[in-house]
């Protein structure tokens, strides 16, 4: 037999070990940025492809759900809160924001197959290429509130940057929870029509028709949606608006982004110990 | 000494079954379907390396293998080298953008940088044969077009390890017969190629060796010719 070299021979299709999932997830994002940079090209410019009105859709349809839910919410609860329509903008800015993120992020496989089977790179770069495009377009539709601030007459301060950063932290706790589930949804589908329904119910139990300051009123209330960890980046970015730092209590803030850096971590792990295994049923 | 470029070990690999919510129930039917059995394979630096066999023979899967889209359920595959599969020309295309943006998104998929896809951009733009259409949106194009926009990008690949799966053969026949001279311009520039054909005319005047798959598993290897006979021999058996 020949005299064989392999000492250059590396094994196929790297794995990380599964502690440092999310720290290795970094340095592929940076690693990977030209490609992230086309994905995201192709997520942003498609989504209001082929439409009149085009990136104001990000602008306008917050807008005008928010137009609706004050309709509604003078209808049952009359006399509302002069601010309440900025309110309801932001809360449902921020929530979709969540929401579009969990739901890219659980389907980042599926809505691949193609891709993947035919090249290999880390699989979570969908992820976070999707999920960068949603924060994108979410900041644009957040420029609604600048008119806004004439209206309302309130000042242009620092703290305005709140929002931007509870866009961030909104996005931040879906990302866990959506590598998490994304390789299970290879599996079955399912997980993708019970994340459906999770974003639509999540939308009454977060404060996006209601705020912070009314659960307090309640009381008891306080205490229970505390534990949701969208009620912080809502309130973040409502009290952002009206220049000053939130009030929310301290306690309730390491739940939220103490809720997302744990499912974070976890879903980087999960995600890179199954991606290999849930490509197969793609 | 003869290096050793890619290195099958004992590989299988397989796929689970979709089931339906009775079947699981009556657990009646296998959870899946064996592509790969126990394959072995090793391929020297600068070898050409054919792939021949029925459809669902484990082919595609192997490459896939050695490409590291799938990681075997056993055994390993180690190999030395920037790996390429060309397979699926166009992968990623998308029809609001433009040639030139969709040229660069499918080159980053392929893995080439920045600096390298915009080097390259001339080249792609006169191999494609596109001219100014290369700045209109990808959905005005004719098949052909992204066709040979696909392979122009595909085809601008520089890898050390080339594995081609079945792309001989796109758009009008005189761009075939180009395209057919750019693969085989490539696979004369690569160090290592493995290549799935049905073509066994092309297996016979560029392989050093070729593989004949069945069921999973490799029933042969050795000379073109003597791997093609087995092959009909083997199917003649079926029949």
């Amino acid at each position: 037999m020949e005299e064989q070299v392999d000492t250059q021979l590396t094994e196929v299709g790297p794995r990380n070990s599964f502690l440092s999932a999310p720290i290795s997830s970094l340095s592929i994002l940076f690693s990977y940025r030209f490609l992230i940079q086309n994905l995201l090209k192709r997520e942003t410019k498609g989504r209001y492809n082929s439409s009149f009105l085009g990136y104001s859709w990000t602008v306008l349809e917050p807008a005008l759900l928010s137009a609706v839910y004050y309709f509604l919410f003078i209808m049952l609860a009359d006399n509302p809160d002069r601010f309440y329509p900025v309110w309801v903008i932001i809360g449902v800015i921020v929530w979709t924001c969540f929401g579009k993120c969990l739901q890219a992020t659980v389907t980042s496989l599926t809505r691949n197959a193609s891709t993947i089977h035919l090249v290999y790179f880390p699989r979570i770069i969908f992820s976070y290429s999707s999920i960068g495009s949603i924060v994108w377009t979410t900041m644009m539709s957040s420029l609604v509130l600048i008119p806004l601030l004439f209206v309302y007459d309130i000042q242009i301060s620092w703290q305005l940057l709140l929002v931007p950063l509870a866009i961030l932290l909104a996005a931040f706790n879906a990302i866990g929870f959506g590598l998490l589930l994304a390789p299970a949804n290879c599996i079955n589908r399912d997980v993708e029509h019970l994340i459906r329904f999770i974003v639509r119910a999540g939308f009454f139990v977060s404060p996006v028709m209601w705020t912070w300051d009314m659960a307090v009123e309640r009381g008891w209330a306080a205490d229970v949606v505390v534990w949701n960890p969208m009620v912080f980046p809502i309130t973040l970015a409502r009290d952002g608006f009206l220049g000053h730092v939130t009030e929310f209590p301290l306690y309730g803030v390491m739940i939220s982004v103490g809720w997302g850096l744990l499912l974070w971590m976890i879903g980087s792990a999960i995600f890179s110990k199954y991606e290999h295994s849930a490509v197969k049923y793609l | 000494m003869r290096e050793q470029s890619i290195v099958v070990e004992d590989v299988s690999l397989s796929f689970p079954k979709k089931k339906s919510v009775s079947q699981i129930l009556r657990r009646s039917v296998t959870s899946s379907f064996l592509a790969l059995d126990n394959v072995s394979l090793s391929v020297e630096r600068g070898e050409v390396v054919g792939i021949i066999g029925r459809n669902g023979c484990g082919k595609s899967t192997l490459l896939r293998i050695i490409a590291g889209i799938f990681s075997p359920d056993q055994g390993n595959c180690r190999s030395a080298g920037k790996i390429s599969l060309l397979a699926g020309l166009g992968t990623g295309f998308t029809g609001h953008l433009t040639g030139r943006e969709n040229a660069f998104l499918y080159g980053s998929i392929l893995g080439h940088e920045q600096n390298v896809m915009k080097k390259l951009m001339e080249e792609i733009i006169s191999f494609s044969e596109l001219e100014s259409f290369i700045d209109e949106p990808l959905r005005t194009y004719s098949a052909g077009m992204k066709a040979r926009l696909g392979l122009a990008v595909a085809s601008a690949l520089n890898p050390e390890i080339l594995l081609i799966d079945e792309v001989l053969g796109v758009g009008d026949p005189v761009f075939k017969e180009k395209s057919k001279k750019k693969i085989l311009d490539m696979v004369s520039e690569a160090g290592t190629v493995v290549i799935v054909s049905h073509s066994f005319g092309l297996m016979t005047s560029i392989c050093d060796r070729v593989i004949h798959m069945s069921d999973g598993k490799i029933k042969f290897v050795g000379k073109p010719k003597e791997a093609i006979a087995s092959y009909y021999a083997s199917e003649e058996g079926r029949n």
